[in-house]
Parts: C-alpha cells; structure tokens; sequence
C-alpha cells in the first residue's frame, strides 16, 4: 500500500497548511485507487468548519462541502482518496482523535507546520478494527501527471 | 423499500453498491438494516455502544435527521436516504501535567508581602528584587520563589497541592507581574511615584486575587490570546475548566 504523488502537488499541500497556520489546513486528495496503491492528480482545499476557537487543533469538512466535492470529482472523472490536514506545531503523526474520526479506504496525509513552515508529511491509513493508523509510504514523484500539466 | 446512498469509503462493506435497497419503518430501523445485510459496514458506522459515530450524517431526502426526530425519524418507502460523512481530526491537544499549585501560592504569597514591605518602607531596591525573583523564575520554568516553598516543604509546614493543569499560562502571569513592575521601578526611579506604586499595587492586587480567589487573571489572558490564534499560546484550558479558574482536584 501507498500514496504517490508528484512533488508539485506536495508542495501545494504544504503551502497551504502554512497559510492556514496557526489554523489547520485541510482538502481532499482527488485520484484514483490503482489496487492498494493510489495516485493524487488533483486537490481541492476546503473550509476548516470546525468551531473558530478550537481551529488550531482542530478540522471539520462539512458534509454539504463534501456532498459537494463528490460531485465535482465525478465531474472530472477522478474519485476522492483522502484527506490532507496540517498539524500546527505538532508531528506528522496521527493523533487520537484522527483515529476516531478516521473513515476507513481514505489516505490522511499529515503535514506538520512548525512554527509557520512545513516540515514533515506522512500519510496513514485506518487499520480495519478501527484500532490504530497505520503508516503508509509516500511517494513522491518529479513528474507532474497528464492530469495536472 | 427505502433507498441508502452508501457514501465511497463505505462501498468495499456494501460489496461496491453505491446505493442499497432497506427495509426499517425509522431511520435507526433502515440504518440497522443495512448493517444486517452487510455485517463489515456496523463498526463504521455505529460505535460499541450502538450509538451513530460522530462522523456519520444521516440526510433523508435532503434534510439532516438531526433536524427532524434523529434515528427515530420515520421513514417510507419511497424516501431516499444519504449517508455522508464529516471528516474531521487535528493534532493532540497538549496534555496536562501535574502542577503544583501549593508552590503557586506560596509564590504568590511572598511577591504580596515583599512589594507590602517595600511599599511601606519605600524602598525601590525590594520592588527590583521581587521583579528580578519573577523575571528569573519565568525564565528557567519555575516559580521565581520556589525556595521558598521548597524550605516550608521542609520545615513539614505545607502540603503539596498537584493538580493536572497546564504550567505555561502560570508561567506567564509570573512573567506578566514581571513586565508591570519594571516600568514601575523606572517610575519610582524618576520620581513618578503615583505611577510606580500603582504598578507595585496592580500586581499585589492580582497576586491577592489569585491567592484568595483562586482566579488567575494572566492565565486568563493567555487563554484569551491563544483563543485568538497568537503564535506561541499554544494551550487552551483544561477540560470544562473556565479560563483562569483553578481546575479541579477530581481528575
């Protein structure tokens, strides 16, 4: 298992969890499942809908943002594989509270953003008893796809 | 039959059915169901205690159930019933670590009766030696008059007080008593004495309200400015804790 994508898109997600920081950032990962390996191609960043004060520790993608993204990710033929959020000063780890809010099949690629520049990303996967995230390698590739040039 | 969008993540359960036909006279009926004739698809949507997960929204034909009368909102057969998750996470909350908030006190206790005496019997020097104390203490992390307490731990005539708490907003109200004193000694130092004894009084009084009322009002305020996102204030209160309270023993 594992989550490839190119060094561009990467560096999207990066930049847009620093601009979230002291905030977390977060999107959908938009690809498609080749197997157990899947590929991004596409991003879409979305509102941080969790109450204001708490943002900083906190994500909530609402599910009319969700119902939504669905829509356009058939639009454009790709499906949703995952989520990416930042971790203000915090590690690239998931927490507890990823875990119990974790949907199964989805990829979470975590980046930590300290002290306003991104550092460490690492992607996880729910275990299927629910029990712990589970590590996924990333695969960071140099050429952009078809999809994105 | 009543109709069930079964949201992507959940397809691998439902045999990749995008929609699956339920039988079920209330929403909890119909989601139950679903659950019956895929047994994989239960733990991701209800948790042991058979209640919804947090993340699971329920829409029937459009309007959130927890609008109408929730899972035992009922349903018909030609209604059409959407799953669709929340997806939520964040990063750990810092955790609480014992305190002792017996140390606190007796930190707070001393900057009253020395900026006391040093009001009395004028003297500047005192004010500069409880600003150093505190300025020092918040430096290396502790109480700036921690020997004290160290001693009257020693003497048998105190008891710890640890409670699970956060240290760094402590840290900061010592660090705030600080800043308002050394404005007050150039105050003094320049003849301004309204103004230096003012300070002098402000951090008395703020010591006294923590002492006595158990209210820390510059933990207060670093709860307010990590409320609004400043870098660096990176903890929040404890649990059902209000802002600058003491948190409670029992936890």
């Amino acid at each position: 298992m594992s989550l490839s994508l190119s060094a561009g898109l990467l560096e999207e997600i990066r930049a847009h969890g620093a601009q979230a920081y002291p905030e977390e950032g977060a999107g959908l990962l938009l690809g498609a499942f080749d197997g157990d390996a899947r590929r991004v191609t596409r991003l879409l960043p979305l509102d941080n809908r969790f109450q204001p004060e708490s943002r900083n520790r906190r994500y909530l993608l609402a599910p009319r943002d969700l119902l939504a993204a669905e829509d356009e990710a058939e639009r454009m033929g790709l499906e949703i594989i995952g989520v990416f959020h930042s971790h203000p000063d915090h590690p690239a780890r998931a927490s507890e509270f990823d875990t119990q809010w974790a949907l199964p099949v989805y990829s979470y690629l975590i980046t930590q953003i300290q002290a306003g520049a991104a550092s460490e990303s690492r992607s996880w996967r729910l275990a299927e008893d629910r029990g712990m995230m589970v590590e996924e390698p990333l695969e960071v590739t140099d050429t952009p796809n078809a999809e994105e040039a | 039959m009543t109709t069930i969008r079964v949201p992507t993540p959940l397809r691998p359960y439902t045999g990749g059915a995008k929609e699956v036909d339920v039988t079920g006279v209330t929403v909890g009926a119909a989601l139950d169901d679903l659950a019956v004739r895929y047994p994989d698809v239960r733990r991701h949507l209800f948790d042991d205690a058979g209640g919804l997960r947090p993340y699971v929204n329920v829409f029937l034909n459009d309007e959130d159930i927890r609008t109408l009368r929730a899972e035992a909102t009922p349903v018909e057969a030609s209604d059409r019933l959407m799953i669709v998750p929340s997806i939520a996470g964040g990063a750990p909350e810092a955790p609480l670590v014992p305190v002792d908030h017996a140390a606190l006190r007796v930190n707070q206790a001393s900057i009253i009766l020395l900026l006391l005496t040093a009001f009395v019997i004028d003297a500047t020097w005192l004010v500069a030696i409880v600003a150093a104390v505190m300025l020092a203490g918040t430096a290396i992390g502790r109480p700036g008059f921690l020997w004290i307490y160290i001693l009257l731990r020693r003497l048998a005539l105190l008891k710890s007080d640890v409670l699970q708490d956060h240290p760094q907003p402590h840290r900061f109200a010592q660090a705030l008593g600080g800043a308002f004193l050394v404005p007050g000694m150039a105050a003094l130092g320049l003849g301004v004495t309204w103004l230096g004894w003012g300070l002098a009084w402000l951090v008395i009084a703020l010591a006294a309200v923590n002492l006595f009322a158990g209210f820390c009002v510059g933990c207060a305020l670093y709860y307010w400015l990590h409320r609004l996102g400043l870098p660096g204030f990176r903890v929040g209160p404890p649990p059902s804790t209000f802002p600058g309270q003491r948190p409670s023993a029992a936890r």
